[in-house]
Parts: C-alpha cells; structure tokens; sequence
C-alpha cells in the first residue's frame, strides 16, 4: 500500500518520519532512488560544512525520505570553491557506519579488552559524578588533576568552555603540539601572523614539505593546481618523496629529512649576498635586519655549504633564490602546516617567513595576506576561580608552553609518574590520542595510571577502548554547531546544520556537556566550599546562592540555550535578521552575497568580484606625495592603483616591534636561538642499514578519524611502506612483501611498497592506518600505525612532537 | 543533442573525489574494482627523475560504440544525446562488451547481476548542468556539455583549446576529450609522440555528420 502524503502534512510528521527513515543501513547498495518516478518524493536539501577534515567546505545534503542520499558542494562558500573531496562525498557513511558508537557505554572487563555495558545517558553521567567527586574530594578540590583532551572541529570549543571555563582544570591538550604549532608560531613571531598563501594570484611557489595535493587544504589546493604547469604559478616542491604535488613541480628536488632549514638559510643567503631582496620593503618593514644579514653573511649559509647538509645542488638553490626574488612581491615560501619535522623546526618557520618578507610577499597580493574576518557576537561564560586548582604540570616542558601545553611532554610526565601532583583522570572529546601522538605503548600507560577516563566521540577508537565510560556523539550531519567565521581574501560567515536527527541515543557536544554540567554542578559546589578557602570566605561574606551563582560555580550556566539560539543571536548581534535567515537558508553569509555572487559557467562561481577581495590591510603609510587616506588604509579597493606602488610601504605588523621580526630577544632569555641558526646536532648521520622514518597524509582519509569509512576503504585498503626500489632489491623486498619495522620503542609489520619515488636511507608510510580496536570491524588491523614506531621526543621551543627523526630497522618477514 | 566530456587533465591532483562522488551519485557497487570512473596513472623514471601523469577516465560514450553494435540483446543501447546505456533487465552478462570496449568502461555489477557503465548521469544533468564527478571535482577537470550547443560550456572550451583522444585508433569517434595543456614539456611528457592533436575546426564536421546519422538511435 502506498499512501499520498502532500508536503505540508510531511513537514508536520517530519520528526517521526526521519526517525523511521534513518534506522537501517541499506547494505552494501547505496540506490539513489531514481527509479518509482511515481513515488511521492520528500526530499529536502540542508546546507551543512564538512567535519570529514578540518578544512569544514561548504556542502549540501540531499535527503530523501530522511536517508542522506548524497552530499553536494555549496559553491556560495568561497573558501571551499564549490567541491567537496573524497572524504567529504563520503561523510555519509560516517552518519551511517555499522560501527558507531551508538549509546552510552561503561566498561566492565579491563582496560582494553573491548567489553562494555550498554547504559542510559543518566547511570553514565551518575558514573561519572561518583568518579569524579571521590577523586576531586582526595585531591582536595585541585580541579587540574583531571586532564582533558579535544581534537579539531566546531564544538571542540565548546568542550573546552565545560572543561576550562567551568570544571576549571588547566590541564588541557589539543592538536597544536602534534600538529601545526611550529609553523603558526614561528610566522605569527616573525609577521604577526600565520597568514593565508594567495595562491590565486603567487606567481613563484617553493612548497617544502607541504603537500597540497594530497593534504588537501582550502581554497589553496584548488587555487594552485589550476595554474600551475606553466600558468601563472612557478612550482618548486621540496620534498623527500616524490608526491602528487611534485607532480605538478616546474622543479622537484629531494631533500634530506630536518634539513630544510640549512636550504632556506643558502637561499637567504644567496638574496643577501647579491642584495637580490626588495630594499624599500626590507628598509621599511623589518626589524634588525642588519644583525640577521651579518649573521647570515658571517655564517657562511652559502649553497655549496647547504648542499653537502641537503643533498640538493647548490647551483639549484642559487637559480630558486634568483628566480623567487624575481618573482617576488608574488612570491611565497609556502608556509605548510603539519608537524613538526625536526628539532629545529621554529627555526625553519621563522627562516620562511623571513625569507618570503624579504622578498616584500607579505601583506601584498599574491604574497601571503592576512584577510578580514567578518564579526560574531560573543557567547560568554561566567568563569569560576578556584583557589586550589594548580598550574598545568608541563609548564616547564619547552621554553613557551601556552594553553594547549605539550601533549608528548604531558604524556610521559603522567605515564612515568613524574607530576607535581597526581593526574587521576582524563576526558577525552574526538581526539584519538593513541594513533596520533608519538609513541603509543607509553600513551596506553598513561591512560593505565588514571582512575576516570571518559571519551566522547563518534567511532569505538582505540583510545575509546581504553575509557571507563563511553558517550556516544552524533556525526556532524545530525547536529548543529556553533556558527564560525572564517578569515580569508574573501571572508564570509558559515553554518553546520542539522541535515538528520540524531541516530540511535547519540547527543550533540552542547547537549553532552548540559547533561554532565547538570549532573556535576552541585556535587562539586559541595567540594569546593570543603577545601576552597575564598569560597568560604565569600559565602560567609555574603551568602551561598550568590557564591555559587554570581561566581560562577554553576556549572550548566553556558548550555541553558540550544546551540541554535546561541548561532541565532552571535549572528543577529552583529548582522540582522536578515543575515540570519539567508545563512540558514544557504549555509554561508557575507554582506551584499546577493548581489556579489555569480555563475559564471557550470564550472566557475564568483563569490567577490576582485576589486572587493582583501589583499592587504594592515595599516600602511607611503610617502607623503602618494595616495590618498583611503588608499592607506585599503588601496587595494582602488582598482586605479597598482599594487606594485605600495608594495614597499610602511606597514604597521601585529609584532611586539610593529615590524618583521629579525631578532627574538624575548625568546634568547629563554634559551632559544633568537636568529635562525645551523647547529651541528641537527645533522642527523643515519647509519648504515638503518633508515629514518618519515610519516604523512593523503588526499584519501583524515588521520585516524576516516578509518573505518566503507567508501574510503574502497580507495586505500589499507597503507604500504615506501622504501628505495634499489635498497628494496637489495634486501630481496618485492611489491606487497611484508616487512617488520623496529624502531626504539615499537614494532609493526606491513606490506611493502618498493618506488623510485622516495630517497634511500628513508622509509614512509601514511598516518591513519592500524586502528587496533575490534570494534572498527572494517579498520582492525589494515596496515599500520606510524606512532607505534615514532619516538617521543619534542622540540625545545613549544614542545612540539618530532615526527621525523626516529630512525629505524626494516627486515623482510614473509613473501 | 550530442553529449560529451571535456577533461582538462592537467589539473588532476589524483584525489579521486569523482570516483567517490560517482558511486554516491549513482549507488554503484562498492569493492576497489567496480568503478564507473576511475583515474588512470601512467608513473615511471625518465634520467633518473620520477613522474607521474593522471588522465581522470570514463566511458567515451562512443559514437560509433563497439559494445553497442555487439550485444545480442540490445541491454547495450543509445539514449537521448548519445548516452550509451545498459539495460541491466536484458542484460544476458555475455560479457561480449567487455571484450569490445576499448576503454574497458564496464564491469560486471554483482547486485544487478548485469554489466554497469557510467550514463553521464543523466538523472541530473537537465537540472544540474553537471555530472557528479564534474560538481565534487576540486580542481574543475571535466567540462560536460552538449556538442550540437554552440553555448555549452564544452563547445566554448573546446573553441579556445587544442585536445586529442584516447586510442583514436579504435576508430569508435570517443566523446572524452582531453585538453591539450599548454606547457609544452608537459604536454610532451604526457602526449604519445603519434597522438593526433585537434582543435574544434577540425572535429565539428566529422562530428556533427556522425551524430546525425545517428540521431534517430538516440532519441529512440
């Protein structure tokens, strides 16, 4: 029996259709169902973003019958550039993977052994609240002896407002220091601020070690490759391994692993030594330039000297450094995000961020520029203090050890029982610690140490099987999440929506944290008024309800309203109604989108016209005689002007200095080289037979989180080693042959993948493989895990994990 | 009308959103060996220097397509604009088309128990303007359009650019073309010295006179 249903009564019975819908998993056949013409069809198309990667493109959900059918790209976005990647076509089976984690979970067996209880949502807070009030009541109210973890995403702020803001621990962990710390600091120290690469208008590219290609970043990889190859953009890929970037390279040349920086000082010094840089520039905008030409000069940096470090010709680094200055205001040494390579890795930034200014290519088109950021009102919370709450224990790790401390450093201090005071738990928010930092046998013994350890997240990682209790978030297609705006050339507002309610008895993040604010508020105003002395104090002042209320100690005070509520009024405050209602309308917003945005072909959408794109903005001041006041402080809006003109300008930078730094005086008290330096300790001698292992991404799956996606596995089942072919034939290594790799503290075995494409004495395999948990049925066990094998050891600057200085040993096992 | 496909080739970076986006699209079988489009890699050492050249691949929707004129039973047929189809209830999986495809464009769908190919998804393209992999695709390498329209996107692209086809020499007038890119070293590295190398002049007419032979196959 068929039943008409007109769409007006579908919208009134929407909620219960979408929950009938959204049950069963259709198999291995994904129909779009084009077929039944005469079926009354309920679809609707909800603009969401992405949560595949961090980049979060602009897509549409096509949803039929409440089914996800298919997620399209929103080209109104102008970030994302109308696409959307592999990962992201394929988020619907994120929503829809057998294997997620469907309902609160407690452990029963022991850590690690995958056995769990099915429970409600209020036995695994009450869990949760007896755990954490024995443990606080022990530690007498130290709030920080609970550590807490976030990966990267939309909500993880909210996450962070709970643990930091509210429960008040500073013991708090994220990416940065597995991740792009390195890099972000190195430029914000040296020009104020990490920067975007306008690679929509560079004409000399030098990518080092980023790979753009693969670690698909928006909009540079779009912008790139469509003018490379002899339009527009000169490519120079440096890099140990010949990727899919370097297949797009005017020049590609291997470097030897942590080297990069001895190649970046021969190209500074070849510019200095010829005086090929922009002398206007450099005169106006850098700080002690003098003292880093001398030590450049003095140093020796030349080509020939970097080539016996680098490996790569010193006549090659004389014809990049010619041909980049040549190009340069519009030409950029390509930030890269990533890890940290080597020790000396905030060097390496600093050296590249001078190196691209030196050439004037900051703050200019087709340099690297600083775009404009649309405002958001601000969702605030009340912050309680409490007096008994500690320092975070690794304040003293590296030389600058910021909010997000060092996750390496943090993780040995817990796992070798070396804190000033006992860590007994850990929350843990979509973050997979045991796969993405360095040596995973000591990141299970820290886990192993602490008597609460909670994961929230979406898939039974192998860091959720080591939880005591296990609540369970909804995918990024059944939530909404907090409104974002995003920086760039072209700036605009963007909204997650919910395209589908959620799944089985999963929550959003803002929902988790009001279920555990409202269960462990008042059991934990009753420990802080025990031990906290100024609480004491203020309620013997006043009274208890105004302690509790007015200082913020009530713990639900930021999650009363839904996330939509709090989207709708940082929305409204600042932009009106309107705004509102066109960006959940379309998914994006940006002043005068109706107007400005374009189809051009079916290919092409313009979302600015160039005139009213953001080049430059900071703050310039040019000679009297040019330009008028509104030219100083945006010229780039006169399309009269050439912006060649201004390019040496003034600039006032967000440095301590208002200039580009040259000199790190702040940063020589502390022990750290203040110019970028060679020292001998970097060059890494690999001894015979042993081969330095080297890690990264690809276009195809996000670190861990991808894993156990049945349409992305059906493009990688799994991950290869890379070795030299020559050395492979040498040790009797043939394509697909299973190798055993051993490094100082892990084992792994894998198959083998014998390429010309990769330097001898190297090894590589990509990160995101080898999950170990049996409850990911269609990830257990693909590949390996390259932090089984990598070493945790950090860089002494913010404690930065170094991925590429673990040398290992490989033997063949079996054919 | 005349369907067709524009792949400026040089912009793939080999991240196969397209093969994603088209299983997506059109609930194609999953398995790493079921694909209506795939990206095709020729990878080597030239002086002890490595490349690698993608050329992103479908079904050429031939005009004078061999897996057409070799099936017994017609499940191989022309649709509207000369989409080559198959019909998966007359399917028989003699798999005779297998053998007569050039590109080897088809694969036996298990679920259907049936041959399955690419269909430029002509479940969309009168909405949308595009094909799946054309909407998903990063860097913007295919260009789907209608040859007979002198204002599609393709024709006008096809106007401004030299391209060429692959395994001209099957004679089966392929609607895939490949863009000829301008660098001339990588159009040298990518291009088979004895390529024949085109510009619209030259392949309007042969083009035009063949699908209007057979036109009235399409639109029946």
């Amino acid at each position: 029996m068929r039943i008409e249903i007109s769409r007006r009564r579908f919208l009134q019975k929407s909620v219960a259709l979408m929950v009938l819908g959204s049950t069963p998993f259709a198999g291995v056949k994904l129909l779009a169902d084009t077929k039944n013409p005469g079926k009354v069809a309920m679809s609707r198309q909800v603009p969401t973003l992405c949560e595949m990667c961090v980049n979060k493109c602009a897509a549409i959900a096509h949803v039929r019958d409440g089914i996800v059918k298919k997620l399209e790209p929103n080209p109104l976005f102008p970030k994302s550039r109308n696409m959307l990647c592999a990962r992201g076509t394929a988020g619907i089976h994120a929503l829809y993977d057998p294997d997620r984690l469907k309902y609160p979970l407690l452990r029963v067996g022991k850590r690690g052994d995958g056995r769990y209880r099915k429970v409600t949502w209020e036995e695994a807070y009450a869990y949760i609240n007896d755990k954490l009030t024995r443990i606080l009541d022990e530690e007498q109210d130290n709030r920080s002896c609970i550590g807490y973890c976030a990966g990267e995403g939309l909500a993880e702020h909210t996450f962070k407002t709970f643990m930091y803001d509210k429960f008040g621990s500073s013991n708090f962990l994220n990416h940065s220091t597995i991740c792009l710390q390195t890099a972000v600091s190195g430029f914000a120290l040296t020009i104020g601020n990490y920067g975007l690469a306008d690679l929509e208008n560079a004409r000399y590219v030098i990518m080092a070690g980023a790979n753009r290609a693969e670690a698909i970043i928006t909009p540079d990889t779009m912008d790139l490759f469509k003018r490379t190859r002899g339009r527009g953009a000169k490519l120079v890929v440096i890099d140990p391994r010949y990727t899919s970037t370097a297949m797009h390279a005017d020049t590609y040349l291997a470097i030897k692993p942590g080297t990069d920086l001895a190649f970046v000082l021969a190209l500074t010094y070849v510019a200095m030594h010829g005086q090929l840089y922009n002398t206007a520039y450099v005169e106006n905008n850098f700080q002690d330039f003098e003292k880093y030409r001398t030590h450049i000069l003095d140093s020796q940096y030349t080509p020939e000297w970097a080539e016996k470090i680098t490996g790569i010709p010193a006549a090659s680094i004389c014809k990049i450094a010619r041909e980049f200055m040549a190009a340069a205001p519009q030409a950029i040494y390509y930030q890269g995000r990533r890890t940290a390579w080597a020790k000396n890795d905030f060097q390496l930034r600093r050296a590249m961020a001078l190196f691209t200014a030196m050439g004037g290519g900051v703050d200019v088109i087709g340099g690297i520029v600083f775009g404009s950021r649309l405002p958001l009102g601000e969702h605030p919370a009340n912050a309680p203090l409490y007096a008994n709450a500690r320092q975070r224990i690794d304040k003293d790790a590296a030389a600058v050890i910021g909010a997000t401390g060092s996750w390496v450093a943090w993780r040995d201090m817990v796992a070798e029982g070396r804190t000033p005071y006992p860590i007994r738990g850990m929350f843990v928010y979509k973050q997979n610690p045991m796969l993405s930092v360095p040596d995973s046998t000591k990141t299970r013994e820290m886990f192993e140490k602490m008597d609460l350890v909670v994961v929230i997240d979406t898939m039974p990682s192998d860091t959720a099987m080591l939880a005591d209790v296990i609540l369970p978030e909804c995918t990024y297609l059944e939530r909404e999440d907090p409104v974002q705006s995003f920086a760039g050339i072209e700036p605009a507002i963007a909204l997650r929506r919910k395209v589908v309610e959620p799944m089985y008895e999963t929550r959003p993040a803002i929902d988790i944290m009001r279920g555990l604010a409202q269960t462990l508020s008042k059991p934990l105003w009753e420990i802080t008024r025990k031990y906290d002395e100024d609480v004491q104090e203020e309620i013997e002042a006043n009274s208890e309800e105004e302690a509790y209320s007015d200082g913020g100690f009530d713990l639900v005070e930021p999650f009363i309203h839904s996330q939509e509520e709090i989207n709708r009024d940082m929305v409204v405050s600042k932009h009106g109604e309107d705004a509102w209602r066109l960006l959940r309308e379309k998914g994006v917003y940006y002043p005068g989108m109706a107007s400005l945005f374009k189809k051009i072909d079916n290919n092409t959408y313009q979302c600015y016209p160039r005139n009213k794109k953001i080049y430059s903005v900071l703050e310039k001041e040019g000679p009297d005689d040019q330009g008028s006041d509104a030219q100083r402080s945006c010229p780039t809006c006169d399309p009269c002007m050439n912006p060649a003109d201004f390019t040496p300008w003034k600039r006032t930078f967000a440095t301590p200095s208002r200039k580009i730094e040259c000199y790190l005086g702040s940063m020589e008290t502390k022990g750290i080289d203040p110019m970028p330096k060679w020292k001998d300790e970097y060059n890494i001698r690999v001894p015979a037979g042993k081969f330095t292992f080297i890690t990264g991404r690809h276009a195809q799956f996000t670190q861990t989180a991808t894993q156990n996606n049945v349409m992305l596995l059906d493009l990688m089942r799994e991950n290869y080693v890379w070795i030299n072919d020559r050395e492979a034939q040498d040790r009797g290594i043939a394509l697909g042959d299973l190798v055993e790799i051993e490094s100082s503290v892990g084992t792994v075995r894998i198959k083998a993948f014998p390429t010309p494409k990769i330097l001898p004495q190297i090894i590589f395999y990509i990160h995101g493989f080898g999950s170990t948990s049996e409850a990911m049925t269609l990830a257990h066990r693909n590949g390996a895990s390259d932090n089984q094998i990598i070493e945790g050891t950090i860089e002494p600057v913010f404690g930065s994990a170094v991925m590429h200085e673990t040398l290992v040993t490989v033997r063949k096992v079996r054919a | 009308m005349n369907y067709a496909m524009a792949l400026d080739y040089q912009n793939c970076i080999n991240c196969q959103a397209c093969e994603v986006a088209c299983k997506q699209e059109n609930g194609v079988q999953l398995g790493a060996e079921k694909q209506r489009i795939w990206v095709g890699i020729v990878e080597g050492v030239v002086f002890g220097r490595p490349f690698i050249n993608t050329y992103p691949s479908q079904c050429n929707h031939c005009i004078d397509a061999p897996c057409v004129t070799v099936c017994p039973t017609r499940a191989s047929h022309y649709t509207k604009g000369g989409v080559v189809q198959v019909n998966p209830r007359q399917c028989i999986l003699c798999k005779a088309c297998l053998e007569a495809c050039p590109y080897d464009a088809r694969f036996i769908d298990d679920t259907r128990v049936a041959i399955d190919k690419c269909t430029f998804c002509d479940h969309r393209t009168a909405e949308t303007g595009t094909t799946a992999c054309q909407a998903t695709c990063p860097t913007k390498v295919r260009t789907f359009g209608d040859l007979d329209d002198e204002n599609s996107d393709i024709v006008k692209l096809l106007k401004t650019r030299r391209f060429f086809f692959q395994k001209e020499f099957s004679k089966t007038l392929p609607k895939l073309f490949y863009i000829l890119p301008e660098d001339e070293g990588f159009a040298r590295q990518s291009v088979a010295h004895n390529t024949t190398v085109y510009t619209w002049e030259d392949i309007k007419p042969v083009y035009e006179q063949a699908g209007k032979k057979r036109s009235k196959e399409w639109r029946r």
